[in-house]
């Protein structure tokens, strides 16, 4: 039976050779400049998180196909209210690209609520509000932003992405974001991946905040 | 002694090369199954290794892409630019292709599973991602262009459209392995009746094709099975029976006739692969031509659309082409070995068509990750 077994490793090659493209992530098709805000209750818990999505010029106009205005090229935040509503409900989908932890445990969040989108510069801005299921007094939070699949690019703003609010005093925070998607992409592709490490593909372009608080 | 060692060395390198393959399908499945659900449980971010040059794929695919909205932009006012587009849509398309994507697994698959040409491979695969532009652009003349509907609808139909295509993928598959189950099976219990001895081969073989009759009992089978036995009958030919011989000397290999293969009812087969694998857009071309009608370009968009479709065919037609000779290759080192040649073939088939079926229903019920649409 050594042929069947034979034939068996042959067939195995041939379907690894098939399926091997299907294991590589998609590349982004929208970008999202992002800036967060993490709320704090008077007593130190977090009790949410205020997210500011500025999508980038090509989803924007896509978005914004069929929509119709009271003039031209000119969107209100009333006109927008039906798509503001699909975004946050599609977002659902795929957990807000938000990941909180408190104290290394993972944290639920609720519906969205203060959901509306503006229309700045020729880009869409989505604004809303991720208040925590239960909200917690943690040692150390991190919130991650990100899509896994790595359909949708995040990066966080330049200037003061992240902001704590209400926070007590004593509280200290870290920032870490990817550079650049497809600088990262190079370095850690001939560095970490060709030696067999295990690596996080969308993790690669996690923003990620750490809070402290003692 | 020397064959002998040949066919160890042999053995060994199939081994090894196995080994390495099933690491990275077993991998990449589990991965790609993971990848689906990566809010529910413990496990929020899936893991995925990539290689250097699919990361390399990766960011030139996002360099590309992104040039193209301010290309687009930059056509408005400067005809020139025009050019550059088709040029970086062109790049996009044939970098698009190499990464992610089930179309080229499905033609592969099907070409493995069929006595296919090469030739018929590169066809195959311009066809399949013309149909795919046409449909990007038909989706976002009429959807957008004609009747101004929003995003979300458009978002709609490209969904039914995925599913329709999913499912066409797997009813597909489920044809191939069906039809080329019988021929493994036949080739198969044929195999083990040729290694028996004389006297008691009679016995086993008819009992062999007994039990396989009554596992695959659909009249064609049975038919097929008379064709087989009796020689004398007329070579009935269904346009989808390869039968793998005639019993005076089994287990040999025998490709269809080369007449069948150009029949009309192989295109009528081909295109049901065009079909399944074309009608579902790409997600890029559907942003990209919604972007360039915004810009009064829609035109420019189209051609985009279309040249990224020649782009993604050149790749495909590549990794077809790949297939085929894979195939072929290891038709060569099957048709060495004694009575198990055709097991080989017929079981290669077999997987290829399981492989179809598995990726249809795979896509269908979400565990395989595909592109997303871009319903948000």
């Amino acid at each position: 039976m050594s042929s069947l077994r034979y034939g068996i490793g042959l067939l195995t090659l041939m379907a690894a050779l098939l399926v091997a493209p299907l294991v590589a992530s998609a590349h982004p098709h929208v970008w999202v400049k992002a800036a967060s805000e993490l709320i704090y209750a008077p007593d130190g818990t977090v009790t949410g998180v205020r997210h500011t999505w500025t999508f980038d010029d090509m989803f924007s106009t896509y978005a914004l196909q069929g929509i119709e205005t009271k003039t031209k090229g000119v969107y209100t935040r009333e006109e927008l209210a039906p798509l503001a509503q699909t975004n946050v409900d599609s977002l659902k989908e795929f957990g807000f690209f938000s990941f909180a932890k408190a104290d290394g445990k993972k944290q639920k969040f609720n519906e969205p609520t203060d959901y509306y989108l503006e229309y700045k510069d020729a880009a869409l801005v989505l604004h809303f509000v991720l208040p925590f299921r239960t909200p917690f007094k943690s040692r150390q939070m991190q919130l991650e932003i990100f899509d896994p699949s790595y359909f949708v690019d995040f990066q966080l703003q330049d200037k003061d992405p992240i902001k704590l609010v209400n926070a007590p005093a004593a509280c200290t925070m870290a920032i870490e974001r990817p550079t650049d998607g497809s600088a990262a992409a190079k370095k850690l592709g001939e560095d970490n991946f060709l030696d067999g490490s295990n690596a996080n593909f969308g993790a690669m372009f996690a923003n990620k905040v750490t809070v402290n608080c003692p | 002694m020397m064959l002998r060692s040949n066919d160890a060395i042999r053995r060994m390198a199939v081994w090894s090369i196995l080994l390495v393959a099933a690491a990275i399908s077993v991998d990449g499945v589990l991965h790609a199954a993971l990848a689906q659900n990566p809010f529910g449980g413990s496990r929020a971010v899936p893991d995925q290794q990539v290689g250097g040059i699919i990361g390399w794929i990766l960011a030139k695919q996002s360099q590309f892409y992104r040039a193209m909205s301010s290309t687009i932009r930059a056509a408005k006012n400067d005809g020139s630019a025009v050019w550059t587009l088709l040029g970086i849509s062109f790049a996009y398309g044939i970098f698009h292709a190499a990464g992610p994507g089930h179309g080229k697994a499905v033609i592969s698959s099907y070409l493995v599973a069929n006595e296919e040409t090469a030739r018929r491979g590169i066809v195959l695969s311009f066809a399949s991602a013309l149909a795919q532009a046409l449909v990007a652009v038909v989706i976002v003349g009429i959807g957008a262009w004609l009747l101004n509907v929003t995003a979300k609808t458009m978002c709609g139909a490209e969904r039914v459209i995925e599913i329709a295509s999913y499912g066409l993928i797997a009813a597909f598959g489920a044809r191939l392995v069906w039809l080329k189950g019988g021929g493994f099976f036949r080739a198969l219990s044929a195999s083990r009746a040729s290694h028996a001895q004389l006297a008691p081969a009679l016995a086993t073989k008819a009992a062999h094709h007994q039990a396989a009759a009554h596992d695959y009992d659909g009249v064609a089978h049975l038919h097929a099975r008379t064709v087989h036995h009796h020689d004398a009958h007329p070579h009935h030919s269904h346009d989808h029976h390869h039968h793998d011989g005639h019993c005076d000397h089994c287990g040999h290999a025998h490709g269809p006739e080369p007449s069948e293969l150009a029949g009309p009812g192989g295109w009528k087969r081909g295109l049901a692969a065009v079909l399944a694998v074309g009608v579902r857009p790409c997600s890029g071309a559907i942003l990209v031509l919604v972007f360039a009608l915004a810009q009064g370009l829609f035109w420019a968009g189209a051609a985009a659309t279309f040249v990224m479709g020649l782009g993604t065919a050149i790749t495909v037609a590549a990794i077809a082409t790949l297939a085929v000779s894979a195939k072929s290759v290891a038709r060569r080192l099957a048709a060495g070995r004694d009575g198990g040649g055709a097991v080989i073939m017929r079981g290669m088939e077999f997987a290829a068509a399981g492989l179809v079926l598995l990726l249809g229903a795979g896509l269908l019920l979400g565990y395989v990750a595909a592109e997303r649409v871009t319903c948000f």
